[in-house]
């Protein structure tokens, strides 16, 4: 969504003369073409010409494993912030705007504060003898602490955190866009609350969750720190095996093999993020 | 334009003319890196002149990156032993100068042609007293859940250690241990595996047991040594504790290497060696420095605990290190 307006806006900000386009160019060519080409060579060289290290990367329970998991976690985690952002987003489209700003301000606050900082501190809240469990076993909700650290639901709720206003910004331009007098119609014809957010309010508001869906799931791909400090062994993410691979095997053949399939997946995502979306957005007319 | 793009370039010229006698120390941060600053880099930068900066952690990664590309930004590292017998035979490191480093009183066990012994280390057993009920006494124990419910910590990355002491506590003899019986290691770390926290850096298994997130676990005795230090309550087994050297190394390309050698030689002295053991409660590899220790101090040393005390063998790590490494990695992701 992003990437499309962009690139419309950019283009037509162009002078007539393609020359000016040059700069952009080589920065693209040096910044990004340059590194992918060489991991991409590092790949298909490194220890010896040719595609062993994609068959390694592939005939390797291990990395199939690990690719699986890595879709498997950017998948839960981008199901739980949808469910999670969308009344945070609804609740921001219909608020007053002096207000709206304001929590606007504390979701966006949240993303400049330093992300290895936020993600200590929810090891801190999270593990057996963390703010949590020691508030529920003091309560006497619970008697044993519960596993919230280094396993699939500690990476899930620090990379919904953190996906957070990725998902809420896209939906609340959706939200915001859709006239409230719709959800009023519904009503005056009998409709209940749900009915009226079922065939109304969700299908409308789709557009937004596939572009902030998307974003999520592409984003949660390639994320290393969180799922590094707050998830285990057993549910590794891709990246943090890449970075095994560098530094404790020393074997950056394969660990480009596995970084290259990372950037083709990711790419082709974006694809098609684009493509739907854009097409969704002109589309549906809104 | 033309006075400040002169004035900028006298200004590198100065910053280059400055490094000359400059020279980066990297190591494993924490507790470890204080010590080695208070006890080598401050003393050697007074007497020769030469100021050392400080980087780490240590990242394997990072220093083939950097030989490889021809931009060596560290001159000292300090490693563990296995990656740097590998390291030197995949051509990573330049060879130690004995010209300038004395080699008369160091341990022949921790130094060769390409490393210099740091300090040598033991894994011990170590255990929160809050958390833990009774006194666990050896390896067996980590691996009883019945007798000593509750989470454990263990090295995380594949190095020395966790497979030994999976064999170990499986009943396999000192003596017997290599070559490594990695089925049978593996599957007597089946056996606890969901009651295993893994710790990647020293720091980090010292807050664990602190706060009681693991109960107990594998640690280097130097951590748990500065844990009593700080008074927390810490429990240690000593029984069938693991040595391994540290040693340091001076990667190929290195840009000083001679303030690299001469640091060296004052990081290996006995007085180096003396002042940065009874800091950090790790040994010294300098056969002298002991006599330059206070008494209390080389009691908290690992070679105090000589009894059941059991080497880890890095030539064989050194040899077996990418095999064991694939199978660690993937066992740990299964």
């Amino acid at each position: 969504m992003q990437g499309s307006s962009f690139r419309r806006s950019s283009v037509a900000g162009l002078p007539a003369g393609s020359g000016s386009a040059l700069p952009a160019l080589l920065l693209v060519g040096l910044f990004f073409i340059v590194p992918v080409v060489a991991l991409l060579l590092r790949s298909i060289t490194d220890p010896e010409p040719g595609l062993q290290n994609y068959a390694a990367l592939f005939g390797s329970g291990t990395y199939v494993r690990v690719f699986l998991n890595t879709f498997l976690v950017a998948g839960v985690v981008t199901a739980v912030t949808i469910l999670v952002a969308f009344p945070v987003a609804w609740m921001l489209a219909i608020m007053p705007p002096a207000m709206g700003s304001i929590v606007f301000g504390i979701i966006i606050l949240s993303m400049w504060t330093n992300l290895l900082t936020r993600t200590y501190a929810w090891m801190v809240l999270l593990q057996r003898t963390g703010v949590i469990n020691r508030a529920l076993m003091g309560l006497g909700i619970i008697h044993a602490p519960l596993p919230l650290i280094n396993n699939l639901a500690g990476v899930t709720i620090g990379m919904v955190y953190i996906m957070l206003p990725f998902m809420v910004l896209p939906l609340v331009g959706t939200l915001r866009a859709i006239d409230p007098m719709t959800l009023r119609a519904a009503a005056l014809c009998g409709a209940s609350p749900f009915e009226a957010f079922r065939r109304i309010l969700l299908p409308l508001s789709l557009p937004g969750i596939a572009a902030g869906g998307l974003m999520v799931f592409v984003m949660s791909l390639g994320y290393f720190v969180t799922p590094a400090l707050l998830g285990g062994t057993s549910n590794m993410m891709l990246a943090e095996m890449i970075a095994q691979t560098v530094q404790s095997l020393l074997n950056w053949g394969l660990g480009s093999a596995a970084a290259f399939v990372l950037l083709v997946v990711t790419m082709a995502l974006y694809a098609i993020q684009l493509r739907l979306v854009g097409a969704r957005r002109t589309g549906g007319g809104i | 334009m033309k006075l400040i793009l002169t004035g900028l370039l006298a200004g590198l010229l100065a910053a280059t003319a400055a490094k000359a006698d400059e020279m980066a120390f990297t190591s494993w941060g924490g507790t470890t890196q204080e010590a080695q600053t208070k006890s080598w880099a401050a003393p050697f930068e007074a007497s020769s002149g030469i100021k050392v900066l400080q980087d780490g952690p240590t990242d394997y990664g990072k220093l083939k990156a950097m030989v490889d590309a021809g931009n060596v930004t560290w001159d000292v590292v300090d490693v563990e032993m296995d990656f740097a017998i590998k390291a030197a035979k995949d051509g990573l490191l330049e060879p130690i100068d004995y010209a300038v480093v004395p080699k008369a009183d160091l341990d022949p066990r921790f130094s060769n042609d390409h490393a210099v012994g740091s300090f040598y280390y033991s894994f011990v057993l170590a255990w929160n007293k809050g958390a833990v009920p009774g006194e666990p006494a050896g390896w067996a124990d980590m691996f009883d859940t019945k007798k000593f419910p509750g989470k454990r910590t263990f090295y995380k990355w594949s190095a020395p250690g966790v497979i030994e002491i999976a064999l170990l506590a499986d009943g396999v003899p000192a003596d017997k241990l290599y070559p490594l019986d990695l089925d049978r290691a593996f599957k007597k770390l089946d056996t606890i595996k969901s009651d295993i926290v893994w710790w990647g850096g020293g720091a980090e298994s010292q807050q664990l047991i602190a706060s009681g997130e693991a109960a107990f676990g594998q640690l280097w005795n130097g951590r748990v040594f500065a844990l009593q230090q700080d008074g927390t309550d810490v429990g240690v087994a000593w029984n069938q504790n693991l040595t391994a050297a540290d040693v340091l190394v001076v990667p190929r390309g290195a840009k000083n290497k001679g303030s690299a050698m001469k640091f060296l030689a004052a990081a290996t002295s006995p007085a180096g060696q003396a002042k940065f053991a009874e800091a950090s409660g790790y040994a010294p590899i300098n056969t002298k420095a002991k006599a330059e220790m206070p008494a209390d101090a080389v009691k908290a040393l690992p070679d105090a605990h000589v009894d059941g005390q059991i080497n880890l063998d890095m030539n064989y790590w050194a040899a077996h290190r990418d095999e064991i490494a694939t199978r660690w990695y993937a066992w740990q992701t299964k």
